[in-house]
């Protein structure tokens, strides 16, 4: 019994020891390597990582239930991508030209309500076909990539407007405003994951759907409707990310969903579903962040970053199952 | 010889001054730089290269040399990180015009001059930015219009020679640019040479090969052809072999390696030389200038010489 706790917070504190790991690398070989007379683990650099974090941060939220579900979305990034596009686009249609500033909350609902209807759409076909997330996902993410190149060609499509920049930039209590955006989903997300019926249900169907169908759980539409919950996240993280920069390039978001998956698999969530927390994806997201911006600091070729996530999350897999066999072993005794 | 030494002479004062500045600030000076995209072409790649090796080459000079990978999101997250470091100038080659000017901004708020290189940021931006360092296109395209008229000097036609003229993609500053440039000077060298047609080829070899198809059926006598690159040269340089069309002086820009072989195989007559080795550079120096409190103009040109037949002896095969 005593074993069995060890063994989880082992598991479920593996990636805040990575993390820890990382903080006390970077700021040793920082002192030695970096050109910056700052310390690596100035406040000032700890905000700006959490605001970092943000654009796949806000994303793996969403990917988090999504998989505990026993699903995967390929389509985020591409989501993401036609997100941003309707959000600049749609502040300049004639249609709002008499509005002024107030065509901001306009374009931000757009750009919401397009995203959810993506995710809803990727959804209800994986409900109504049977077929399999991975497959119906990999088709949308290149159909929306599609849309996105249809729309304006290989052109980037921009609107710069200075007041939605600089709310954007604005700080609250020295949190940036993406850094609030991050927080705020990552507490709801953990609030519906642990608290309500629909997240418990969640853990039920991705551990064994077959008994989630007999306890009377509507397996399909639950899956729609965390399907919507994402593409409303990835068009968030583009609503978010997006005010602060005016312009898209038709190839945004691609390989989003890799550094999305990646985080949420680095903070313990199982690719098979049944077993994950939101929790544990903060601390992959961080991980993530912590990293590109550690190596960025010591003057490490910016590329080492794939590299070495790559080894670490074959590790952690292997840390994972490795402290899974010996927890089956300690029940037969 | 000229340049020469106007060159060795700006040189010598850029030192002093970077000297100057390394002496106020106790120490060297920190530049960053964020890339656009690192290994998608040679071009970009070797730049890479060439502009680690000159800040090594510099001793007073340290620089942090980050890569974007195409990322608009880290491209701007480095930026942030650049001005956390506090570092003394930052260079950046934008992944989007546009998408990086709030992030400029906060570079110029914080006091931290800027220097945009290879291809500029949007008008929008400028007040945020002290010097761009690239290449002129204008100055290509007008360069082009020498190179042609020349030739056609050479050829004792330059009073009755007709061009047809293939442009870059609709919308794009460099096609625009060099459009203009060349447009402009043509008549002033050779007022007599008439520009028959002008279609976009939109960069690509098979759609300029096509529109060249077109041009042949269409005009009788074409004695040269203009495109706003290699690339589209080349193409129209097929299009003229497979009609069996012989004479024709083919001139580009940005001399690509398919024009470099066209030019020795003695099929293509010019193109303007804009090597990655000496973008990479100019942007260092410039950096170094505004650091040195030098007068450094707002737009910053690197040479780009012309490359013809009779000279690509002096200049290495392009890598890209």
């Amino acid at each position: 019994m005593k074993q069995g706790t060890l063994s989880k917070a082992l598991k479920g504190g593996a990636i805040w020891g990575f993390i820890v790991l990382e903080l006390v690398f970077f700021s040793i070989a920082g002192e030695y390597l970096s050109l910056s007379d700052k310390a690596f683990m100035d406040w000032e650099n700890m905000l700006l990582l959490f605001k970092q974090s943000a654009p796949i941060g806000i994303i793996a939220m969403g990917m988090t239930i999504v998989m505990v579900n026993g699903n995967i979305d390929l389509s985020v990034g591409a989501t993401f991508a036609i997100a941003a596009i309707i959000l600049l686009d749609s502040m300049t249609w004639p249609i709002f030209a008499g509005l002024g500033d107030w065509v901001i909350p306009l374009a931000w609902l757009l750009a919401l309500l397009v995203g959810t209807a993506l995710g809803a759409l990727n959804g209800f076909i994986v409900w109504k076909t049977g077929v399999d997330a991975f497959i119906v996902t990999l088709g949308s993410m290149l159909g929306y990539r599609g849309i996105v190149f249809m729309f304006n060609g290989e052109n980037p499509t921009s609107h710069l407007n200075w007041t939605l920049v600089d709310f954007a930039e604005a700080e609250f209590l020295g949190f940036a405003t993406a850094t609030w955006f991050l927080l705020g989903v990552t507490l709801i997300m953990w609030f519906v994951m642990a608290r309500t019926v629909h997240g418990r249900n969640a853990y039920a169907i991705g551990d064994n759907r077959e008994a989630a169908v007999n306890a009377g759980i509507r397996v399909g539409p639950h899956m729609m409707i965390n399907f919507a919950i994402i593409g409303f996240l990835a068009a968030l993280s583009a609503v978010v990310f997006y005010s602060e920069s005016g312009s898209v390039n038709p190839n945004d978001g691609q390989l989003y969903e890799l550094w999305v998956i990646t985080a949420v698999v680095l903070g313990g969530t199982k690719i098979t579903g049944g077993a994950g927390n939101v929790i544990g994806t903060f601390g992959g997201v961080i991980a993530i962040q912590l990293l590109r911006k550690g190596l960025g600091h010591i003057g490490a070729d910016t590329s080492t970053v794939n590299l070495v996530i790559g080894l670490i999350l074959i590790a952690v897999l292997f840390l994972d199952k490795q402290l899974n066999v010996k927890g089956k072993e300690e029940l037969r005794v | 010889m000229k340049i020469r030494t106007i060159l060795a002479v700006t040189t010598a004062a850029a030192t002093l001054a970077g000297a100057a500045y390394a002496e106020s600030h106790g120490g060297t000076m920190k530049i960053g730089i964020t890339q656009n995209n690192v290994g998608v072409d040679s071009y970009q790649t070797t730049y890479e290269k060439a502009f680690i090796e000159a800040a090594e080459a510099n001793d007073m000079v340290e620089t942090v040399v980050l890569d974007a990978g195409g990322d608009v999101a880290r491209q701007i997250a480095q930026m942030e990180d650049l001005i956390q470091q506090e570092v003394d100038a930052i260079i950046i080659w934008p992944t989007n015009g546009e998408a990086v000017i709030p992030a400029v901004r906060k570079a110029h708020q914080a006091g931290i001059p800027v220097i945009v290189t290879n291809s500029n940021i949007a008008e929008q931006g400028f007040d945020f930015v002290k010097s761009f360092s690239g290449p002129d296109n204008i100055t290509q395209g007008a360069r082009s219009a020498e190179i042609m008229c020349d030739k056609f000097k050479d050829m004792g036609i330059e009073d009755e020679a007709q061009v047809v003229h293939i442009t870059g993609q609709p919308g794009y500053t460099t096609a625009i640019e060099r459009a203009k440039g060349f447009e402009d000077r043509l008549p002033e060298v050779c007022p007599n040479v008439t520009v028959v047609d002008t279609q976009p080829g939109d960069w690509n070899r098979e759609k300029s090969q096509q529109v060249m198809e077109a041009f042949l059926v269409k005009y009788d006598d074409i004695d040269g052809v203009y495109a706003g690159d290699d690339n589209m040269g080349v193409g129209a340089l097929n299009a003229a072999k497979a009609a069996g069309r012989e004479g024709i002086i083919f001139v580009g820009a940005t001399n690509f390696a398919v024009g470099y072989e066209a030019m020795a195989a003695g099929d293509y007559w010019g193109s303007i030389y804009q090597s990655p080795v000496d973008d990479a550079k100019a942007a260092l120096q410039t950096a170094i200038d505004v650091l040195g409190g030098e007068d450094v103009p707002f737009l910053n040109y690197f040479d780009t010489p012309k490359i013809t037949q009779d000279n690509m002896d002096e200049f290495t095969k392009p890598v890209f």
